[in-house]
């Protein structure tokens, strides 16, 4: 076995963003199906939407365009204004039941 | 184009003034009362009858040359513009209208006082004459197609006045739906002629029909035909007139009488330069002409309605003006329009008046003996029975007699058509005869105590009608040929059946005034003195055929019954098995098919939404994951 003698440098590529990415975005969505207190489902879907923006943030450097990290402000925006409105909707649902479970929420069954 | 104005544009006030009255009225219903109305449809009519006359006069001063007004171009290819046209026939047309306009309104004001309705009348009446006026001085097809529809409009809404009673508004149904028939012929009439000729303009269609194939020419007359007979009730297209009588008598004197049933006769003599060249058309004319006046006739000798025996009269003498223009005599067909005019608005007034004192009571086996009670009327009624009768010098007796003449004259066949209508102005005598008898002399046992002589709104009219009944036939006599005179532009390219000279006139003459004495002494015998009481009729064996007789005459030959078995039951039962089978097992069941379909499904879709917010997640998952696996799945596209 013979040591190679160039040092390859751990080159942190686009590559491992998107991978972290996606990992990020799948702990999200499990998080999504398997929990049932709105407020860690809540922050699974921030979890989802920091994966997204992270996704576009490494393709905007990898292609050199502007474009993605724009986006990314506008994700930012839309996110602020959903929490904003998805914390009132939660506070109101304890208050009304004193619990944050979801699953005591199926009014709107088929 | 030689359209020319020179009479400027003031014979068309006298079309627009009663279309104000009417809607002046209609918006100011509610405030004004019965006296202010009729203050606005009397002044309103008298000078639309001014103007109309000063029209008249102007244009016999310029020798009745056509004056044409083109108030404005519609379409420019095809040719088709609103336009109006005053010439000698739509002249005598506008005179006639507005006269008779003017005098039945002032009859109506007495007639119509006190109903709830009293506004709404004159609304539709002024309403009428304004369609009336549109349809007789267009210039085109197109305008004259307005007025046609709007008189029928009018008509319905003056049979159905009192629509309150089932069966006025059934009368005005029937009327509007068989005159349908009737505008469905003149409008294929109108498509073929915009077909053939690309304008709408009488003067270039009437100018320029010489080098037109017969046969398109035979189609737009006989189209053209088909309307005629519905809007003048013509046999078979007859039926609605009768049933029309459910209106207002003075409407039906103006409408169902004087002026709207002609329109059929005045369109056939405008379209004469046409019809002259189509032999079939005329031979139909006149063919259709004899039976609805022979059958119309007949059936007039045994109804009880005071105011049906008027009508299958009116029907029967529109049959003699078709006869008229079958046999070529335009200018007879026109001269019986208008003292038909006179002596049946005469007759329908005078039995207008007749109601009114007999308490709305129509059955003329009710009255009897009026004569001394209603001495004006009766007298009234007399006069226009004798001139109905053809006897001289009453109006009846010289256009009746010109047309018996002018049929005469055509020779061959036409011996036969003027034996045959001999004999339907032989009936005529003696329906009216014993109309009048009935009615103002024979003594039915009822008491009369409380009759008494209509108002004198009701009865100068009457002796103004009368006064006119007596003298209008000397417009044109074999010795002073005025309307001729009149029409003389209208026909110039028409050939006219000229009357036959000398001692054949003078045979004829006194041969048709034999039938109306006949006629009126046959109904004097029978209903005066009441002959038939005073023979034994059992020895000719004579009971059976006159009550064939007088059965067919009262149910008009079971034609009626004949038609509304065949169209109307026959009809319904169709409609009846297509709304069974086609509506309801094909339409409605695919409909229900759909709608059961969209639950069936959408119940079990719905087992889905369970409520639970994870479970929505995971099918959203899925899709992702479904989405990804076709993104990958498709070949990438090449740059």
């Amino acid at each position: 076995m013979t040591q190679r003698k160039e040092i390859v440098m751990l080159e942190v590529t686009t590559d491992w963003y998107l991978t972290l990415a996606a990992m990020l975005f799948s702990i999200g969505f499990l998080g999504m199906m398997i929990r049932k207190n709105a407020l860690i489902m809540f922050m699974c879907i921030e979890l989802m939407l920091n994966a997204v923006n992270l996704t576009f943030i490494s393709a905007s450097k990898h292609f050199g365009q502007i474009d993605g990290q724009v986006f990314v402000f506008f994700v930012l925006v839309v996110a602020a204004a959903e929490v904003v409105v998805g914390l009132a909707i939660i506070v109101s649902i304890f208050r009304k039941q004193s619990s944050a479970s979801v699953d005591v929420l199926n009014v709107s069954r088929g | 184009m030689c359209h020319e104005v020179k009479l400027e544009f003031i014979f068309l006030l006298p079309i627009f003034l009663p279309l104000l009255t009417s809607i002046f009225l209609f918006l100011n219903k509610k405030l004004f009362n019965e006296l202010v109305t009729n203050f606005f449809t009397l002044n309103g009519s008298l000078l639309s009858f001014a103007i109309a006359s000063y029209s008249f006069i102007a244009l016999a001063l310029n020798k009745f040359k056509a004056v044409n007004i083109e108030l404005f171009q519609w379409i420019s290819n095809p040719d088709i513009s609103i336009g109006f046209t005053l010439d000698g026939l739509s002249g005598i047309m506008l005179v006639l209208v507005t006269g008779l306009s003017f005098v039945i309104q002032l009859f109506s004001t007495s007639y119509m006082e006190k109903d709830d309705n009293h506004s709404n009348y004159f609304v539709y009446f002024n309403f009428f004459v304004f369609s009336m006026l549109l349809l007789v001085m267009s210039s085109n097809f197109l305008v004259m197609f307005f007025g046609w529809e709007l008189v029928g409009l009018s008509s319905y809404l003056l049979i159905s006045f009192w629509s309150k009673k089932t069966e006025a508004a059934k009368a005005g149904n029937k009327a509007f739906v068989i005159n349908r028939v009737g505008d469905f012929g003149f409008l294929i009439g109108l498509m073929i002629i915009l077909d053939t000729f690309n304008t709408f303009d009488f003067y270039e269609i009437l100018h320029n029909s010489t080098g037109v194939n017969e046969n398109t020419i035979t189609a737009i007359s006989l189209f053209l035909l088909l309307g005629a007979f519905g809007k003048s009730a013509q046999f078979p297209l007859f039926s609605w007139l009768p049933d029309a009588m459910e209106g207002p008598t003075p409407a039906s004197a103006l409408i169902h009488a004087a002026t709207m049933v002609t329109a059929g006769v005045f369109m056939l003599v405008r379209i004469s330069p046409l019809l002259q060249h189509s032999k079939l058309a005329s031979l139909l004319i006149i063919v259709f002409g004899l039976i609805t006046a022979l059958l119309a006739a007949f059936s007039a000798i045994n109804q009880y309605d005071i105011k049906k025996v008027l009508a299958y009269s009116t029907i029967s003498q529109l049959g003699f003006m078709f006869i008229a223009i079958g046999a070529g005599a335009y200018v007879a067909a026109i001269f019986h329009l208008v003292t038909h005019a006179f002596f049946k608005a005469l007759l329908f007034l005078g039995a207008g008046a007749v109601i009114h004192s007999m308490h709305h009571e129509q059955d003329i086996r009710k009255m009897g003996g009026l004569r001394k009670k209603m001495p004006v009327t009766a007298a009234m009624m007399g006069i226009g029975t004798l001139a109905i009768s053809g006897i001289p010098p009453l109006a009846g007796f010289w256009s009746k007699d010109e047309i018996l003449a002018s049929v005469f004259a055509n020779g061959g066949i036409y011996y036969i058509f003027w034996a045959l209508t001999l004999g339907a102005a032989f009936l005529t005598a003696f329906y009216m005869g014993r109309h009048w008898l009935l009615i103002f002399e024979k003594d039915n046992g009822f008491d009369h105590s409380d009759v008494s002589e209509a108002p004198k709104a009701m009865t100068r009219p009457l002796l103004l009608l009368g006064i006119f009944s007596v003298f209008i036939g000397f417009i044109n006599t074999p010795f002073f040929h005025g309307l001729e005179k009149v029409l003389h532009v209208t026909l110039e390219n028409v050939e006219v059946t000229h009357l036959p000279e000398g001692i054949t006139l003078v045979v004829l003459a006194v041969l048709s005034i034999g039938a109306g004495f006949t006629g009126l002494i046959i109904a004097f015998l029978l209903f005066g003195i009441e002959l038939h009481k005073r023979i034994d009729l059992q020895k000719f064996k004579l009971e059976y055929p006159i009550n064939l007789i007088k059965d067919l005459s009262l149910n008009v030959l079971y034609l009626n019954k004949f038609g509304n078995l065949f169209f109307v039951s026959g009809m319904k039962n169709l409609s009846r098995k297509v709304a069974v089978v086609v509506d309801g097992m094909l339409i409605d069941g695919s409909v229900n098919f759909v709608s059961t379909a969209f639950n069936k499904t959408s119940k079990i879709t719905s087992t889905t939404q369970t409520g639970m917010v994870r479970n929505y997640v995971v099918y959203f998952g899925l899709f992702l994951l479904l989405l990804i696996a076709l993104f990958l799945a498709t070949p990438m596209v090449p740059r």
